[in-house]
């Protein structure tokens, strides 16, 4: 019937904005993170200068054990909201500035991450993210794993952690970009 | 329906030549058989209405140090009465082939393969030789397990490409994706051909991500490889940790402190709680719904902060440790909890119904991506995947662990088998999780919260245990070796078993509608690669 079912909408709106005038705005509700120990080279930073304002990163799994990526995907969750800063995820190396790499590089991975870089056009920096992706972490020396990442390509930024959280993460990354603004939190 | 040691008498009546090992312990025996006699068996075990065996783990071992054989082991759940009845056999001397069980029984065939690739054993008449593990550029006879193969060999390269079964025909065509994805996910290789939109088959290729974690495990001590399973799936760190313990803990003969055992189910439910909330919201993304992402992402991360509180760690991890747990919890952080769960239930409640609400999404969602009973069923499918497709199985309440025994635990099951049947059955599970931290806050006693493990396990002793973790059923194996070390141990995550019924899943679908039905598996591409 058409009355019900507009009736139907409108409470279904109703609804939708009730809840989140209810919820109210969550950005930035996270623990501050401790102050990081190594911050980035200026040469990082020179590289990353071009995506002070946007950057798109691809992020790529090397053998992880899916930590990093839950913490990354955490990243763009509305507490969080990396976008906010002008970051967002690129759907192919195409269209990538960074690559974000997680893992201690498979054998099985190797020739992946080595063509992504290959395909990721310049100017691009890589991040290791996590601690297997910057020396294997509790894989090391495996007979499957050939990390970490500097092995097989040039690194620009490390983040360390098992996993980092995303508040450490977010810290790198914007004093990475200089950031001026307050991240809030 | 069947009693202690009824359907041992039953199997030895059938199979005369086996040889039961062991007093009949528990929920579990243990039978010694001839090789070539295993399919028949294990036919037996698998098609007997009385029994409904269903093969949970199939494992080998290198024993040629020690008696000049590979053993050979295969572990059935019958779930008419949950016993474990496990079959060991042994490949003597140079023997190399064993028969193969997947015909009959197709939850076999990637252990079969596993173990090729492994130990360089055949399986006769498998139907699929092909690699699994090891992809086409590793050199041809390197068989990590294989105890004269050093854990820390660095593999030459060959060249190869993996050949996909092709599906030819006019306008027929195959789509690679992967094994980087589009998205923040794991590294994985799907193969579709398709004709315009509707796929006609999906080829799985993982095992991208194996690290070589069962011969990490080698190199540790007992007491010591707790890390080592956290890190096997970094999602399920109390799922595989709580099972690694067990196992060891059954070793050393250990019995843990009641508190100890109600702490470690409270995590495990936490565990639950923060990876269902994000799947729900992920399966509504998938659908470019992003209300409920949005949504669940705040409360999943509200769980994880509170994980960092309790713990310092969101995924709880150091909190196993063989013997009991390493973090005990006051009676004030118990009543945060409480609070906070308090808050997210009705919260998510709120949301629940906004989301069943709304037409055009359950249309996406609905009919989606069936995976029925009977293939569910076959392939040896667990956890919350079998459960939407209508089968009742749930360790929690039919093979209790930790504090479960304690416990009743609801167990959710839906018949469709759709995508949003594994939305539905997370969204329930949701709910029964908030409410057993709640009775487990009730009655959890004071005490000690772990034992010290004192004792050693003989060399050759093992143990077996089992978890329900938030995917579904987690199995460790432990064999201890010489001065307290790891000889063998066998990690299977759920999404050993589950990956390839996402096969049978998707055929029919169109490529959009991929994403989501993989999405409502939500299965660990780590805790499958190992």
């Amino acid at each position: 019937m058409p009355n019900d079912s507009r009736l139907a909408g409108k409470e279904h709106m109703f609804r939708i904005l009730k809840k989140s005038l209810k919820t109210g705005a969550v950005t930035g509700q996270y623990p501050a993170a401790a102050p990081i120990a190594e911050v980035s080279t200026s040469e990082a930073k020179d590289k990353a200068r071009p995506f002070r304002s946007s950057l798109a990163f691809r992020a790529v799994d090397t053998g992880s054990c899916n930590a990093c990526e839950m913490e990354m995907n955490a990243l763009a969750n509305p507490v969080y909201d990396i976008e906010r800063f002008g970051v967002h995820i690129a759907a192919s190396p195409r269209h990538a500035d960074a690559l974000v790499v997680t893992g201690p590089v498979t054998v099985n991975m190797e020739r992946a991450l080595k063509d992504v870089y290959k395909h990721t056009p310049d100017p691009k920096i890589v991040i290791a993210l996590g601690d297997c992706a910057m020396n294997c972490g509790i894989f090391k020396g495996s007979y499957a794993v050939t990390g970490p990442v500097e092995r097989h390509i040039p690194v620009d930024v490390r983040i360390p952690g098992c996993p980092p959280r995303p508040s450490e993460i977010l810290q790198v990354l914007s004093e990475l970009r200089d950031e001026r603004r307050r991240s809030g939190g | 329906m069947a009693e202690t040691g009824s359907c041992d008498e039953e199997l030895k009546a059938a199979f005369p030549s086996i040889v039961q090992d062991g007093a009949v312990q528990g929920k579990f025996s243990h039978f010694l058989v001839p090789k070539d006699l295993v399919p028949a068996i294990t036919h037996y075990l698998h098609t007997q209405p009385s029994l409904h065996g269903r093969l949970t783990l199939l494992w080998a071992i290198d024993d040629r140090p020690v008696r000049d054989a590979y053993g050979l082991h295969y572990l059935f759940t019958l779930e008419t009465s949950h016993r474990w009845v496990m079959l060991s056999t042994e490949l003597a001397g140079d023997d190399r082939l064993f028969p193969s069980i997947t015909p009959h029984i197709h939850a076999a065939k990637w252990y079969e393969r596993e173990i090729r690739d492994m130990f360089g054993l055949i399986p006769q008449g498998h139907p699929d030789l092909r690699r699994l593990i090891r992809h086409e550029h590793w050199p041809k006879g390197t068989h990590p397990l294989k105890k004269d193969f050093p854990w820390d060999s660095v593999l030459g390269r060959r060249q190869g490409e993996h050949p996909f079964r092709r599906v030819e025909g006019e306008g027929v065509f195959e789509v690679p994706v992967g094994p980087i994805h589009a998205g923040i996910i794991e590294s994985g290789h799907f193969r579709f051909s398709v004709a315009g939109e509707p796929i006609m088959q999906l080829e799985l290729h993982h095992f991208w991500k194996h690290r070589g974690v069962e011969k990490l495990f080698e190199q540790q001590e007992l007491t010591a490889a707790v890390p080592l399973a956290e890190r096997v799936s970094g999602d399920t760190t109390v799922g595989h940790s709580l099972s690694y313990c067990q196992a060891v803990e059954s070793l050393l003969h250990l019995e843990l402190p009641r508190r100890a055992r109600y702490l470690r189910t409270l995590f495990l439910e936490l565990e639950r709680l923060h990876n269902h909330l994000g799947d729900v919201g992920a399966i509504c993304n998938d659908t470019a719904y992003a209300l409920p992402h949005a949504h669940c992402g705040r409360m999943k991360e509200q769980i994880m902060q509170l994980n960092d509180r309790l713990t310092g760690s969101r995924f709880l991890r150091g909190v196993n440790r063989v013997g009991g747990v390493a973090v005990d919890l006051t009676a004030v952080q118990l009543a945060e909890i409480a609070d906070e769960l308090d808050r997210i239930e009705k919260d998510f409640s709120e949301l629940e119904s906004i989301i069943v609400s709304n037409a055009s999404l359950t249309d996406r969602l609905e009919t989606t991506g069936v995976l029925t009973e009977r293939t569910a069923w076959d392939h040896g499918v667990v956890g919350v995947v079998g459960r939407a497709s209508g089968l009742d199985q749930d360790l929690r309440r039919d093979r209790p662990f930790a504090a479960y025994d304690e416990l009743q635990v609801r167990v959710v099951t839906y018949r469709y088998g759709d995508v949003r049947a594994r939305m539905r059955v997370r969204m329930d599970e949701i709910h029964e999780s908030i409410r057993l931290v709640r009775e487990l806050r009730q009655k959890i006693p004071q005490g000690p919260i772990a034992v010290e493990p004192s004792g050693r396990a003989q060399a050759g002793e093992w143990a077996l245990s089992a978890v329900e973790g938030w995917r579904g059923e987690i199995v460790y194996m432990v064999m201890a070796g010489e001065n307290g070390k790891i000889h063998r141990c066998k990690a299977r995550d759920p999404s050993f078993m589950n990956w390839p019924a996402i096969q049978w899943a998707v055929p029919g679908n169109i490529i959009p509608d991929f994403p989501l039905i993989n999405k409502s598996f939500n299965l660990s591409y780590a805790g499958n690669d190992l």
